[in-house]
């Protein structure tokens, strides 16, 4: 099974930032954590930002704003193959 | 595993593959070795977090110890960052070239580099971008400029049938840029390079002053000792690896100069609200400078991406976030980089490197200044609103170093080049001082800011050190 592109990304950090950023995360998922990383100035709109990147990269989200990933691969992989690109 | 050859080059990216491919195809028995994965561009998806963890070092996590933090995201795998740039082709300026030669006693202006430049342009098929392929994203910024009257243009890429997938930074999915991990790596392989992914190289084997070859660790399915023998090594891990690779080996270290005087590109970007559709994804993301203020250190280029990109880049927060972002087709958005006149330094602790940087006054006078410039640019060009990435109420004239939200790009000056022995880890010919048979070809021996992207200058470097090695 695919691993979800978020987690992937998590994991790939090196450890302190893994660690902080998941529990960034956590904190920013559930309402009294944001609340509270809200009055924290840089942290809380890096949290913000993070929390972001996870909820605009889902397809359906995405395709509404005008942008479908998997259209523009495919076009890609089309060229790729019809002109014997690398 | 034990292999021979000729020369050992350690990184495939800008500097490396370059100097494989033509010290190959000149005949040479060559080993190129390379600590990340070769890409295959099936696995591409445009979805930025997982090409993020697939593509970059550290999934592009890489941070700064500094004030202010800086992210430092950084290719992985064959092609190096290239893989990952915006393509971005400048050849590097006369007046950088006239300083080398004044500062450091590096013969390279007077139009010395211009074989090798014109050399690295065919082979990466470098051409300006057209209006059309630049896309609205630019149109927004390029209006702004032409009203304003500042000297602007279109920038110079390596592409070859760029559609505007508008995902440069993510892997081109339609193998449109013409990276070092499909122009010259293939040339090297062509002309019989052997090239080994997921090699870890621990150190450089010296025996009486002289090169011996390199040892490490291959990974895998299960990790194997490496050893290269090689009479030559050229070394080319990246502006933060070299030096610690260099430090690890004994070697560089005698002026003092090694892991220090690291330069990097500090950026930033604002974004803007515009009445008319802008889909930023579509088309070249960075097809447009601005270098009306090029003379005092600031460059305005074009980024752009798709809603994920742009949504970790928003320097908004909650509500207002959420409501930009549902505008995501009408946001435009423009960069601002910095040529700095501070200077890091890259360190090993527990084994991995440290990244140190502070911004200098005059760096942050650059971003007070740049970013006024960048609101200035968007207004004209007919933005509603424009979102500074500052704290809410700061004004780009009081921003302090904490208020910037800064990435960089660049780094280069690590192991830089010096006539003197004293004052470089490398001579002129890009030799490192005070051992025979080992060169370095990457960004750390630029030996300052270039206040352009330095890929083309990377590789004519590297080609010129192939040549002239070649001809020895």
């Amino acid at each position: 099974m695919r691993a979800d592109p978020f987690e992937s990304w998590l994991a790939a950090g090196p450890a302190p930032a893994r660690w902080g950023m998941r529990a960034l995360v956590a904190l920013a998922t559930r309402p009294r954590g944001a609340a509270l990383l809200r009055r924290l100035g840089p942290v809380g709109q890096l949290s913000g930002s993070v929390v972001a990147l996870r909820r605009y990269d889902r397809p359906e989200v995405a395709r509404r704003l005008g942008f479908d990933a998997a259209a523009v691969v495919a076009r890609g992989r089309a060229l790729r193959r019809a002109e014997g690109r690398p | 595993m034990r292999l021979s050859a000729d020369v050992c080059v350690v990184g495939a990216g800008a500097g490396g593959a370059v100097v494989a491919a033509e010290l190959a195809e000149g005949g040479a028995d060559v080993v190129l070795l390379d600590r990340g994965p070769r890409h295959n561009p099936d696995d591409l998806t445009a979805r930025p977090p997982e090409m993020l963890a697939r593509l970059y070092r550290d999934g592009g996590q890489t941070v700064t110890l500094g004030s202010p933090p800086v992210g430092l995201p950084l290719g992985s795998g064959l092609g190096g960052t290239t893989l990952v740039n915006s393509g971005t082709c400048f050849r590097t300026p006369p007046a950088v070239l006239a300083r080398w030669a004044r500062e450091h006693g590096l013969e390279l202006d007077g139009g010395v580099l211009d074989p090798c430049f014109e050399r690295v342009e065919r082979a990466l098929s470098v051409g300006p971008v057209t209006p059309e392929l630049a896309g609205r994203n630019a149109e927004v910024a390029r209006r702004g400029a032409a009203a304003l009257g500042w000297s602007h243009g279109y920038i110079a890429r390596n592409a070859r049938g760029c559609v505007g997938s508008g995902v440069c930074a993510y892997g081109c999915p339609a193998s449109a840029k013409q990276h070092v991990g499909i122009t010259y790596v293939p040339r090297a392989e062509a002309a019989g390079a052997r090239v080994l992914t997921g090699a870890a190289v621990e150190r450089i084997a010296v025996a009486g002053g002289r090169a011996r070859g390199v040892e490490g660790l291959r990974t895998g399915r299960r990790r194997v000792a490496l050893a290269i023998d090689a009479p030559l090594v050229v070394v080319a891990a990246g502006t933060v690896e070299t030096p610690l690779l260099l430090a690890r080996s004994g070697l560089g270290a005698a002026s003092g100069q090694l892991g220090r005087n690291l330069s990097l590109h500090p950026a930033t970007a604002a974004f803007a609200r515009m009445d008319e559709v802008v889909d930023m994804a579509r088309g070249v993301p960075q097809s447009l400078y601005v270098d009306e203020f090029a003379a005092d250190g600031i460059m305005l280029e074009g980024i752009a991406g798709p809603p994920a990109h742009a949504a970790l880049a928003l320097p908004l927060t909650g509500a207002a976030h959420a409501e930009a972002m549902a505008d995501y087709r009408r946001l435009a958005q423009f960069g601002l980089m910095v040529s700095d006149s501070s200077r890091g330094s890259v360190r090993s602790v527990a084994g991995r490197p440290l990244v140190r940087y502070d911004l200098c006054d005059a760096d942050l006078a650059r971003f007070r200044t740049g970013l006024a410039r960048l609101r200035e640019l968007f207004e004209t060009a007919g933005a509603r609103a424009v979102h500074l990435p500052l704290p809410a109420g700061v004004e780009p004239r009081r921003a302090r170093r904490r208020d910037l939200k800064l990435m960089a790009f660049h780094p280069l000056g690590t192991a830089r080049a010096d006539a003197s022995a004293e004052r470089g880890v490398v001579d002129g010919d890009l030799a490192v001082h005070g051992v025979d048979g080992v060169h370095v070809a990457d960004g750390s021996v630029v030996p300052s800011s270039l206040g352009v992207n330095p890929q083309i200058t990377i590789m004519a470097l590297a080609t010129r050190l192939a040549l002239g090695l070649l001809a020895t």
